[in-house]
């Protein structure tokens, strides 16, 4: 009875250990709970919430508007000094980058190339044409679905042989031409690509994630947190101590309870 | 569980297991990705490589090509034709190559296309320049040698103002294109300070014949032979009718047609002096082409007609062949008009090409052998020097399946699994109930059987001196326990003796009879 009730407990210790990994992860673009391909759990860098004073601040594929209290963050933020990179490829920063005062806009469409390795025409090679702290010591990226930016000085450009494929068939289109998919406005940076940071295009672009390594990630509007309630009320546990402290009592008491009546 | 049940669960794993190794021993893909995309980006280790290919050549090639025409038209001006041959050779092969990169690209519908199809008709264009210069320059030496007689002077005039009204035209043809070749480099930004001064020494050439015509044929009078074209314009298939007349005498020989300088037909004079012949448009540019006539040494009028794009449609059809081999049918066709001897290109899996041609109906066959898998395949016509635009069918999807797996790892896996039966079978046999070995029978009737006396003993005595009398008896050691001798012989007698003599159990008179029944050997069945 003994050896069974054991076997019950080690099944039932890893059954609850694959459940507890299942229900923490997810499948969403660019969470930093997602452990697969296409998340940002790998990432490694710090998160923040409150805006700092200086450094490089990253916004990765925003998904919620910006107040223009929080464009005022961000614009005192660049003028303290700051370089803000903003990676996205639907367009859902060009409203902030319009309150920020600058030129630059997001195209969003399908950027596919004739000079590439890949049988996807939109993932492909992008030379480093201007100088960034992100891509000193770069030549070329592979980009992963990239849109291109208008304005600003560029800093990643495609090659000519690069067309915007309209109807999505992947067959070149009427007109060749470069496009650029970074640029940059002082220490404004707007990137056409947020694929670079999730967990497949690591080891395609080791230097790059190399050079990122002080960059801070604003995870109010960076789309690397998840809706999953389950991880989200688990992660408020983590960093609320009360929470913690509350849950631990939760999990203590009851065993306590038990020992303190079996002695008496 | 009871061994029976777990053994029948084991052997039914053994055969799942065997089986789904025998499926797969042979191509040993048991795991495919998934979720390898979302809207926003793929998984790149999961996308299929391909090799790059040239397609970083493509801007070189057309900056060379460009180049070319600059270097051809001065060796050209200069007349140098040695040279002009040597770079005409190497601008026909660039422009093949950059033909096929195209195609290869699947670039055609793109202003690259429209770059390649340009420079097709330049290449053409210097290519009939080349030949009209060195023509030109052969007639100005040939007009002073003949200079006195009349009749053949006169016969140089004539093909000298055919020739010159030629360059003119083939001239202002070249100097359309400017326009667009400049636009689509400018897009790459190419330089096209080359192409600009071929243009200008392209003129230089044809205004010499203008000069030349002007110094020594000025007072020259209409030539004999008349031309006429009717329609002056069409489309593929259309045919024009070249007719004219020779003034006076026409000469014994037919009167020979060229169209772009090539011979195409050679009609004979009535006895009016009439002459008739019809060209029917095939596989010639679209555009401006020249039509001349001549009939000994008259040269008549240069003129021209218009060759008229048109829209192609082009069909696909597969059918498996056997397993790994498809054929592909189709027609290529213009309005209702067939196209024949036209190239046409099978795109498979949107990178290989593999190459038909269309019979005199338009009808092109092609087997195609596969790998395994599913492939797409698409027919593509590109022109390729038809007055025709470019057109593609239909995708077709065509399966290939997988090689059967090889017959040696379902051998070994059947072997596995007798093997696996033979053994469980043979372990079940093994246990408790297994049949004593079977030593040779001691010769029971050679031994005599005992005196037996048991009279007045306790019964479980009486049983204990039976047991020595049949162990005896059957020629058993004394140091034989009852165990041991039930596997010799008479089981049920030493089994029974056993519970009598350590399970303390007595035995009744009717057993101890039995017993005794079996010492004396009387009753043999009962063992």
């Amino acid at each position: 009875m003994q050896r069974e009730a054991w076997v019950i407990l080690i099944i039932l210790l890893l059954a609850g250990a694959v459940t507890y990994a299942h229900i923490t992860t997810t499948t969403e673009d660019y969470s930093r709970h997602n452990i697969g391909w296409n998340g940002t759990s790998n990432l490694g860098l710090k998160e923040v919430e409150e805006l700092p004073t200086e450094g490089i601040l990253l916004i990765i594929a925003p998904d919620k508007p910006f107040t223009s209290e929080e464009a005022g963050y961000l614009r005192a933020f660049l003028e303290s000094g700051g370089t803000l990179i903003i990676a996205d490829k639907d367009g859902t920063a060009n409203p902030l980058l319009e309150a920020l005062g600058s030129a630059m806009r997001i195209q969003p469409g399908n950027l596919s190339s004739l000079e590439r390795d890949h049988v996807d025409p939109r993932i492909f090679r992008v030379h480093v044409t201007g100088n960034a702290t992100i891509f000193a010591g770069i030549e070329t990226l592979l980009v992963n679905h990239p849109a291109a930016v208008r304005g600003g000085e560029a800093l990643l450009e495609t090659s000519p042989l690069t067309w915007d494929d309209a109807d999505g068939d992947g067959r070149p289109g009427d007109t060749f031409g470069k496009r650029v998919v970074c640029a940059r406005e002082g220490n404004l940076i707007v990137l056409g690509d947020p694929g670079l940071f999730i967990n497949a295009m690591h080891n395609e672009n080791p230097e790059f994630i190399g050079n990122l390594q002080s960059v801070l990630i604003e995870r109010t509007h960076s789309r690397t947190g998840t809706k999953n309630p389950i991880i989200n009320t688990l992660t408020w546990i983590q960093e609320t101590p009360l929470a913690g402290a509350a849950l631990a009592a939760l999990a203590i008491l009851p065993v306590a309870y038990h020992f303190g009546r079996k002695r008496e | 569980m009871r061994p029976r049940a777990s053994h029948i669960i084991l052997v039914a794993a053994v055969v799942l297991v065997i089986a789904i190794l025998g499926i797969h021993a042979t191509a040993p893909i048991l795991y495919s990705a998934e979720n390898i995309s979302t809207d926003a980006h793929a998984d790149p280790s999961t996308i299929k490589k391909r090799s790059p290919g040239d397609a970083a050549a493509v801007i070189p090639l057309m900056d060379e090509l460009l180049g070319e025409t600059g270097t051809l038209a001065l060796t050209i001006k200069l007349k140098d034709y040695e040279n002009a041959e040597r770079d005409l050779a190497r601008y026909t092969d660039l422009s093949g190559r950059f033909d096929r990169l195209v195609i290869t690209l699947d670039a055609s519908d793109t202003d690259i296309g429209e770059f390649q199809q340009k420079n097709r008709a330049n290449l053409d264009s210097l290519a009939t320049l080349l030949d009209d210069s060195r023509r030109l320059d052969d007639l100005k030496r040939l007009e002073i040698e003949v200079r006195g007689d009349e009749g053949q002077h006169t016969a140089i005039i004539y093909e000298g103002e055919a020739l010159r009204q030629k360059m003119r035209q083939s001239f202002s043809s070249y100097q359309e294109r400017e326009t667009a070749v400049t636009r689509i480099a400018g897009n790459y930004n190419l330089d096209t300070t080359p192409y600009q001064e071929s243009i200008e020494d392209f003129a230089e050439v044809a205004d010499a014949a203008d000069d030349w015509r002007k110094k020594v044929g000025g007072n020259t009078p209409p030539s004999p032979l008349s031309i006429t074209l009717s329609p002056t314009g069409g489309s593929y298939g259309d045919t024009i009718r070249i007719s004219g007349r020779y003034t006076g005498t026409p000469p014994d020989t037919p009167a020979e047609v060229y169209v772009d300088s090539r011979l195409a037909r050679s009609p004979v004079f009535d006895e009016s002096g009439h002459y008739t012949c019809t060209y029917r448009i095939g596989r010639i540019s679209a555009g401006p082409h020249i039509v001349y006539a001549t009939a000994g040494p008259a040269y008549s009028d240069v003129r021209t007609f218009t060759v008229f794009p048109g829209n192609t449609t082009l069909t696909l059809a597969l059918a498996g062949v056997n397993r790994t081999t498809v054929a592909c049918t189709g027609t290529l066709t213009t309005g209702n008009r067939s196209v024949a001897n036209a190239p046409i290109a099978l795109r498979v899996d949107t990178t290989m090409l593999v190459t038909a041609e269309t019979d005199g109906n338009g009808t092109y066959e092609k087997e195609i052998t596969l790998p395994a898998g599913e492939h797409t395949i698409r027919a593509e016509f590109h022109g390729a020097g038809f007055p025709l635009n470019l057109s593609e069918s239909e995708t077709g999807t065509f399966h290939v399946p997988d090689d059967l797996p090889s017959p040696l790892p379902l051998i070994a896996g059947i072997a596995a699994l007798l093997g696996t039966g033979w053994y469980l079978r043979r372990r079940q046999e093994t246990p408790d109930e297994a049949p004593p070995e079977t030593p040779p029978k001691p010769p029971e009737e050679e031994i005599e059987s005992p005196a037996i006396d048991i009279t007045g003993l306790p019964p479980r005595d009486a049983a204990t001196v039976l047991f020595h009398l049949l162990r005896a008896r059957l020629g058993l050691s004394e140091t034989k326990t009852p165990r041991d001798c039930a596997k010799v012989a008479h089981a049920r007698f030493f089994e029974r003796y056993e519970r009598i003599r350590y399970a303390g159990e007595v035995p009744t008179e009717e057993e101890l009879r039995w017993m005794e029944d079996i010492v004396r050997g009387e009753d043999a069945h009962a063992a």
